[in-house]
């Protein structure tokens, strides 16, 4: 654990001192080698350093909290001034073992000191408490039983829950408990309170029930009268109802109020649901519009990139031509310097076998005229570039 | 306090077996910060025979800080002040080399140590440091002298 951890646990330890181990005497004499070099006590909650020294907890939190050096997370073992920055809680249990016996200065028993805070408490026999009741004097840890065995406590009748209003000292309860019409009756009392607990479940259970047949009750009813409805106004537009029918209906409509409420709402219903209906498709509507116009928009602006895209491809072509032209005219005077005499027997030659084909295309042309010009004047590198720049 | 208890069973073992030549005391019995020493001048010294007192305080960070000790019986030593203060330099209790776990009882005896072997590299009093280095009989008679006139 590093030193930031270590202050931390310290901080959050809940150190209120509810007994100072330090205070204590020790079981045995104490070797000097088991205490703490800071308190000059058997270590309490021993930690270790890296050098191997062993103190409190406590001490070595006081001391990091002297020495270090502010922000920094390096301290001198207050032992041996090596800089230190891990904490290790891991100690050797025979140490701690060796710590932990303590002499409780009121009884004189041994304690472990893991166990001191309750044998301080509660456990110590030399604590006493007196019993309010009967004066007599026990020791804290009998106290509880005593206080349910103590003759002198007051306590009330068995039957109080009964309405038995009698309290009296614990040594005289068991006379008036003979005595006491009430007690006699507990057994009564009991059976007729088995009794009334398993009528009332029983009863819930009828409850619940009857509940869940009246909401079917009710539905069955509603459905009825939906249909009736229905066949009943179908015949009314046909306007071949025979009056019995129609005035049965009419009574049933009055005496069921909440079914024609049940109609109005679910003609409110429909209505809702039409113009939910109309106002969604109007969306789809403005959404198709939208659509159309986005579309156009996208086709547009592809169509103008096609446009400038084809523009520098033709661009590019003729660039190509030009290159693929000079290249030509390059090549050719090479190959007249090669063959030097052949060359000029070999233009009139060259062109004889051109002439028949006037319609080549124009790079062609263009290419047999610079291979014509290209023996009569002497190449020089400058004439490329000139070329270049003219196409 | 954690400082007190310390301070207390330091003093309780100090009084209860004390170390050769010296004895301890309150200053003043309500205050455990403030103590007084009787030094007897080590034998093979010039000291020896001498009764110093010697006063010992602790600050209120003890052990995290180092005591201070002083001379209140003048003495003619390279590691104590020639003044009325007597201060004594150890280089144990410096700052910066106090370690907590060092004991009263331990400084006292470093300190009566330094009587019968001074420390002329660490002296605060440079011309007897020098007379004890060139001319040692001459400086072991003035002490003689100086324990006689004073701690006796």
């Amino acid at each position: 654990m590093n030193l930031q951890e270590f202050l931390a646990m310290e901080d959050n330890c809940d150190r209120d001192e509810l007994i100072d181990l330090r205070g204590l005497d020790f079981v045995s004499d104490y070797d000097s080698h088991l205490m703490c070099p800071i308190c000059h006590c058997p270590f309490v909650d021993p930690v270790r350093l890296q050098c191997d020294h062993v103190f409190c907890q406590s001490c070595l939190s006081s001391a990091i909290n002297t020495f270090r050096s502010a922000d920094s997370d390096e301290f001198p073992c207050p032992s041996c001034r090596t800089p230190t920055r891990e904490v290790s809680t891991s100690v050797p249990r025979l140490l701690i073992n060796m710590c932990d016996e303590i002499r409780c200065p009121r009884c004189e028993e041994d304690v472990m000191e893991q166990d001191y805070e309750e044998h301080d408490k509660d456990l110590c026999p030399v604590l006493v408490t007196n019993c309010v009741d009967c004066e007599t004097v026990v020791s804290r840890k009998a106290f509880k039983e005593h206080v349910e065995a103590c003759p002198e406590v007051i306590v009330p009748c068995a039957a109080a829950k009964y309405a038995c209003p009698v309290k009296v000292r614990r040594a005289d309860i068991a006379m008036h408990e003979q005595s006491c019409p009430l007690v006699t009756m507990i057994p009564y009392f009991e059976v007729q309170n088995t009794r009334l607990n398993s009528l009332e479940l029983s009863m819930r259970h009828l409850q619940q029930r009857n509940e869940i047949f009246e909401d079917g009750l009710a539905n069955i009813r509603s459905t009825l009268v939906e249909s009736a409805r229905i066949g009943s106004s179908a015949p009314s537009g046909q306007s071949v109802n025979s009056g019995r029918e129609q005035s049965s209906t009419r009574a049933e409509a009055n005496t069921d109020p909440t079914d024609i409420s049940s109609s109005v709402f679910s003609s409110n219903a429909t209505t809702y649901l039409l113009s939910l209906h109309e106002s969604l498709r109007e969306e789809v509507e403005q959404i198709r519009h939208n659509l159309t116009d986005l579309d156009a928009r996208a086709s547009m602006a592809l169509m103008n990139e096609c446009i400038r895209m084809k523009e520098d491809m033709a661009h590019t072509n003729a660039a190509v031509n030009s290159v693929r032209m000079q290249v030509q005219w390059l090549m050719n005077p090479r190959l007249h310097g090669t063959r030097t005499g052949a060359v000029r027997a070999n233009t009139g030659g060259n062109e004889t076998p051109r002439s028949p084909l006037p319609s080549s295309s124009t790079a062609g042309s263009s290419s047999t005229t610079a291979q014509s010009l290209g023996p009569l004047r002497p190449r020089r590198p400058s004439d490329s570039g000139r070329e270049g720049t003219k196409l | 306090m954690g400082s007190q208890k310390r301070i207390a069973k330091e003093l309780a073992e100090l009084t209860e077996s004390p170390p050769a030549g010296i004895m301890v005391e309150l200053a003043d019995e309500a205050n455990l910060y403030e103590w007084k020493v009787h030094m007897e001048g080590p034998e093979k010294s010039p000291f020896h025979k001498g009764k110093f007192l010697v006063k010992l305080s602790l600050p209120t960070e003890y052990p995290f800080k180092p005591p201070t000790v002083s001379f209140a019986t003048k003495i003619y030593h390279p590691n104590v002040t020639n003044d009325e203060k007597g201060s004594m330099c150890l280089g144990m209790l410096r700052a910066d080399e106090w370690k907590p776990s060092s004991k009263i009882s331990a400084v006292l005896q470093f300190a009566r140590q330094l009587l019968a072997e001074p420390m002329p590299d660490d002296a605060v009093e440079g011309r007897i440091a020098e007379q004890y280095r060139n001319d040692r009989s001459r400086y072991e008679e003035v002490a003689r002298e100086w324990t006689r006139k004073h701690a006796c």
